[in-house]
């Protein structure tokens, strides 16, 4: 059951209204039902893999509490439990395909397997929390927590498809339930849900069209201004897309009370290669940083070469965390080589400099880092290295201006562009228009009038798309 | 190790005014706030070391240990050892 389907509307209202209607002493257990079923609509026999993840975590938390001589062990056991099944699902093949050559080589024989195993729905968002979560366990950040709020943390319906990575200590108390209804749950969740669907099934999906067409087109050298649409457009596609579904998810969580971390903060005004990671997917960049870049540099107190190799290593990390494939590789990597160039500007030039207000140096590195990030969305979407080659030669190397896509599709990723560079000032706009007039807080227009206006769009769209693509993140 | 919570706190708001050039306010946020990243954290790390004659392993620690005065004084009694 995709997030933004007529189906997920139907189960989410109907679970709301369950859940607020039951006493407190039922609610977990109806909101654990809720997420099994939600679950097992991808497939019942999926349901074992969270299940079995949650045992294992739950069985080495124990044994990491317990047995304080070994705990550095048991703690170190479960990671790698965790990640192997993470692998087994999602990067045998990958692991497979690119030991072949190599086998053939050596042994002149030619290897072939059968693909069968597919992904479980948000396994790699899980395990990240799995690992986080024996982590704090061994640092003390986290007490003793029971099997069945543990299968709740893994398996919570909101988020257990691509996020917000959450972490027990954050989640696992407001999984209690313990709160009285409150009509702002409500408004402010609607509100979340329906802006997400429609970031999603209106903004995200037009792109998708067009993108779609143009990676696959065979054109073998596509013009240069057709090259930076595309990867422009498809940066856009990719962060409505994603922060869409993130909206849906902290909005289905508000339905119920709970509060989820933000996922995305205007990611596409980022000042710096840095600054980019702290407002794209931001609960994967403090998953990162907390349990991975600072645990490593820590060691040797950010020395200058350790670092670098760590940024490009963590960097390669989560370009492979985004897919079992080379071009997801690179693309880490690439945002590594940025993080690297940044990192070396700043020890020459002084920590800040880049971020100095009205300087021309700022203004470059806001642009580096737009044109950067673009370019790499290229490495990231391309079917092919072919196609990544013949896009870059494109908008780099071989200038040609022809245009060969519809007008539609130039017209709405102007439009779209336009309305995310100006997104920051309308929102401060909206917020002083508010405040002028007294509407801070819950006003009529926030809680009543904008829902039912997102809503009313949406539903016409809805009604009427065939297109209903799945959101790009659930492919993680 | 018994610690001056006050010498602490001290040595915490040189240390930011060092890494910011910006004065760390009471109950201020660092990295919650984007004011400073890991990376920072780490120079934060040293500089205490160095102001306080002490080492802080790093092992149990993550960033938000440093999220603001309160939490480094209580991070820093919480883990430091006596410098070699």
């Amino acid at each position: 059951m995709q997030l933004n389907s007529l189906s997920y509307l139907i189960f989410l209202s109907a679970a709301v209204v369950v859940y607020w209607l039951l006493p407190h002493r039922f609610r977990r257990g109806f909101v654990l039902a809720a997420s099994l079923v939600f679950y097992a609509t991808w497939g019942i026999a999926f349901v074992t893999v969270p299940v079995v993840v949650c045992l294992l975590v739950y069985a080495g938390s124990r044994l990491t509490l317990s047995d304080t001589g070994r705990a550095r062990l048991w703690m170190w056991l479960g990671i790698f439990c965790a990640t192997a099944i993470l692998v087994f699902f999602k990067y045998r093949e990958f692991l497979l395909l690119s030991m072949m050559p190599v086998a053939s080589w050596f042994t002149g024989h030619t290897y072939s397997f059968a693909r069968t195993v597919a992904l479980p729905m948000g396994i790699s968002f899980y395990t990240f929390e799995a690992i986080a979560f024996f982590t704090d366990i061994r640092q003390g950040r986290v007490k003793k927590v029971g099997f069945i709020d543990l299968l709740l943390f893994f398996l919570f319906w909101p988020n257990v498809m691509c996020g917000p990575i959450v972490r027990a200590r954050e989640l696992v108390p407001q999984l209690q339930f313990r709160f009285g209804f409150e009509p702002r749950f409500v408004f402010e969740g609607t509100d979340r849900v329906i802006w997400g669907l429609v970031q999603k099934n209106v903004v995200a999906n037009i792109l998708g069209i067009w993108v779609d067409k143009g990676f696959a087109a065979s054109t073998a050298a596509p013009s240069t201004v057709d090259s930076w649409f595309l990867a422009i457009a498809f940066g856009l596609q990719i962060y409505f897309d994603f922060a869409g579904y993130s909206n849906i998810a902290i909005g289905a969580a508000r339905l119920l009370g709970v509060t989820l971390p933000e996922n995305f903060r205007q990611p596409y005004h980022a000042a710096t290669p840095a600054d980019f990671w702290s407002r794209w997917h931001m609960t994967l960049s403090r998953w990162i940083r907390d349990y991975l870049f600072f645990p490593i540099n820590a060691k040797w107190k950010g020395a200058a070469f350790p670092l670098y190799l760590s940024m490009l290593g963590v960097m390669g990390l989560v370009g492979l965390w985004h897919g079992a494939g080379w071009n997801f590789i690179l693309w880490g990597l690439l945002h590594g080589a940025y993080l690297v160039l940044f990192r070396m500007y700043e020890a020459v030039k002084g920590e800040g400099a880049s971020v100095a207000p009205s300087s021309f140096t700022t203004a470059l590195w806001r642009v580096l880092t737009l044109i950067g990030v673009t370019t790499a969305w290229v490495l990231f979407r391309a079917p092919n290295l072919n196609k990544v080659s013949a896009i870059l030669t494109s908008m780099f190397a071989r200038h040609t201006m022809t245009a060969a896509y519809s007008q539609t599709f130039y017209l709405i990723t102007v439009a779209v562009a336009l309305f995310c560079a100006v997104e920051p000032l309308l929102m401060r706009t909206l917020a002083e228009i508010e405040e002028r007039a007294g509407l801070e807080g819950p006003s009529l227009f926030r809680i009543v009038g904008r829902p039912i206006a997102y809503f009313l769009g949406l539903l016409l769209f809805m009604l009427f798309d065939e297109h209903n693509a799945q959101f790009i993140y659930s492919q993680f | 190790m018994n610690l001056d919570s006050e010498a602490i706190r001290s040595a915490a708001r040189e240390a930011v005014l060092e890494i910011t050039s910006r004065a760390l306010k009471e109950g201020q946020k660092l990295v919650s706030s984007g004011l400073i990243d890991s990376l920072s954290i780490l120079r934060l790390i040293t500089l205490l070391e160095k102001k306080l004659q002490l080492s802080i392993p790093p092992e149990t620690l993550q960033p938000e240990d440093f999220d603001d005065l309160d939490l480094i004084v209580e991070t820093v009694k919480r883990v430091a050892v006596p410098a070699h």
